[in-house]
């Protein structure tokens, strides 16, 4: 089994490598800001753009013009040349979650008391955190790094095996998420493509990968080994959608396209995850 | 001249009161109170459902700036459409984007917001606020720029996701297979879909 994961990240590596160019260029153009001092002067381009245009725009452009406000955009270009096996993949993921997972985590919903349901989010976030903590620190965040073998030293005794979160409640330590992705990205691995996973939804070749490495760092295969594990994670994913305010069914609801809403909103999402 | 000197008086004090009024405004002060007052309407139970989304409306089209909204979501196609075309996309888009915004601040009713910070640029600027719920806190930032004496919200950012930037790549990638017409035929059936849907 290892061998097979060991197999797949090694395939998969050349892949989100050859993105690596782009991506790197792309974050030292998103971390720096344009030195436009005070003024927001749009770039000189972005001017005469609007100016060659101003006649036949001019009676609706009466009050203020907006192109300052456009200069900080970086737009998050999503590479997807896989689309349509994503969208099947897409599909699939719905009804899953509208005909099996959905009713049952409702059911949990129900039935288990809110402590409860996050107490059990709390176990599982803290046997997850050697995944942190190794993570912050081949970043080089020896802070977090710290602060990730504070939080699960204090809420591994105090917290009950992780129960309850008392780092965060009492002595303010909050988690802040790493994984191997955000590592990967760090050392300049690229998004590579798009993918759609089974079950856990959005991704990308390099984050797919990283969950090879957070496997690995993870300690939930640790107490719970062979069928437990299997049992733990999906006890792990309903409890965490019996806990969640229904964010899909809002997407579902409001989104003209809810695929490409959420790839969108996946890249934003890892990218500001990756710069802080 | 009693009278002259009186009006002088008067103008003077309303000017003095515009000017304090001006510099008292802060970007975090513009968005407090809209969202209190959105918080303060859905808390409200005298207001049935019909009352709370037209008193919401009121305040987030007070507070929202729709057109520059719609502006950055079409980005270079902006300049592309007639002016006919913008209002009829400005028209539709603020629709959904207060039907999405609402939908996200009722699921929240219940919880604390707090202020952790403001960062001004200019006329820009962004509000960080953080709604505390008992399973998590959730930042959502404003992006604001000031117009007159007030900050109007451009983009509204939730847990580093822009809704503008979103809005933007959906809404190219639709353009760019089915045209700007199909584009707001879509919107259209959404915008029924969700009238005829009881949420």
């Amino acid at each position: 089994m290892k061998k097979l994961l060991l197999v797949f990240l090694i395939c998969t590596l050349p892949l989100t490598v050859s993105a690596t160019e782009s991506r790197r260029g792309f974050i030292e153009t998103y971390e720096a800001p344009p030195a436009t001092g005070e003024e927001f002067a749009p770039p000189v381009l972005e001017e005469m753009e609007t100016e060659g245009t101003d006649e036949e725009t001019a009676p609706f452009m009466d009050d203020d013009d907006l192109s300052f406000l456009d200069e900080e955009d970086d737009v998050v270009e999503v590479y997807d040349p896989f689309e349509t096996f994503n969208r099947g993949m897409f599909w699939f993921n719905d009804k899953a979650y509208f005909y099996v997972m959905k009713p049952v985590a409702k059911g949990w919903r129900w039935l288990a008391p809110e402590p409860l349901q996050l107490g059990i989010r709390n176990f599982f976030s803290n046997l997850r955190a050697p995944i942190r903590f190794v993570n912050a620190a081949l970043q080089g965040k020896f802070r977090d790094s710290g602060h990730e073998l504070t939080r699960f030293g204090v809420n591994t005794t105090l917290g009950i095996g992780g129960l309850f979160d008392p780092a965060k409640v009492h002595f303010g330590i909050d988690k802040k998420i790493e994984d191997t992705g955000q590592t990967l990205a760090h050392y300049g691995v690229g998004a590579g493509p798009y993918l759609v996973l089974p079950f856990l939804g959005p991704s990308n070749f390099r984050d797919g990968a990283g969950l090879l490495g957070d496997f690995y760092f993870s300690l939930v295969p640790v107490v719970f080994e062979n069928t437990a594990y299997w049992v733990a994670i999906s006890g792990d994913i309903i409890n965490f959608l019996a806990i969640d305010k229904d964010t899909y069914e809002g997407i579902k609801k409001d989104a003209l396209d809810p695929y490409l809403f959420l790839r969108d909103a996946y890249s934003q999402y890892r990218l500001n995850l990756i710069l802080h | 001249m009693l009278k002259r000197l009186l009006l002088t008086l008067m103008a003077g004090i309303a000017l003095a009161f515009t000017v304090m009024s001006h510099a008292g405004s802060t970007p975090t002060d513009d968005v407090r109170t809209s969202v209190d007052a959105m918080l303060e309407i859905l808390k409200n139970e005298q207001l049935d459902k019909e009352d709370k989304r037209a008193q919401m409306s009121t305040v987030i089209n007070e507070r929202f700036d729709f057109r520059a909204m719609s502006q950055r979501t079409l980005a270079t196609n902006w300049k592309k459409t007639s002016n006919e075309e913008k209002q009829q996309f400005i028209a539709l888009f603020s629709q959904l984007i207060e039907s999405s915004y609402v939908g996200k601040i009722e699921a929240y009713t219940n919880e604390k917001v707090e202020y952790p910070g403001e960062k001004v640029k200019g006329r820009k600027a962004v509000v960080e606020t953080l709604i505390i719920t008992s399973s998590a806190d959730v930042p959502v930032n404003y992006k604001v720029y000031q117009k007159g004496d007030q900050w109007l919200v451009y983009d509204v950012v939730i847990e580093g996701v822009s809704l503008i930037s979103n809005y933007r790549s959906s809404y190219q990638e639709i353009m760019k297979k089915e045209g700007f017409d199909g584009l707001l035929a879509k919107m259209q059936a959404k915008i029924d879909e969700l009238a005829s849907t009881p949420s």
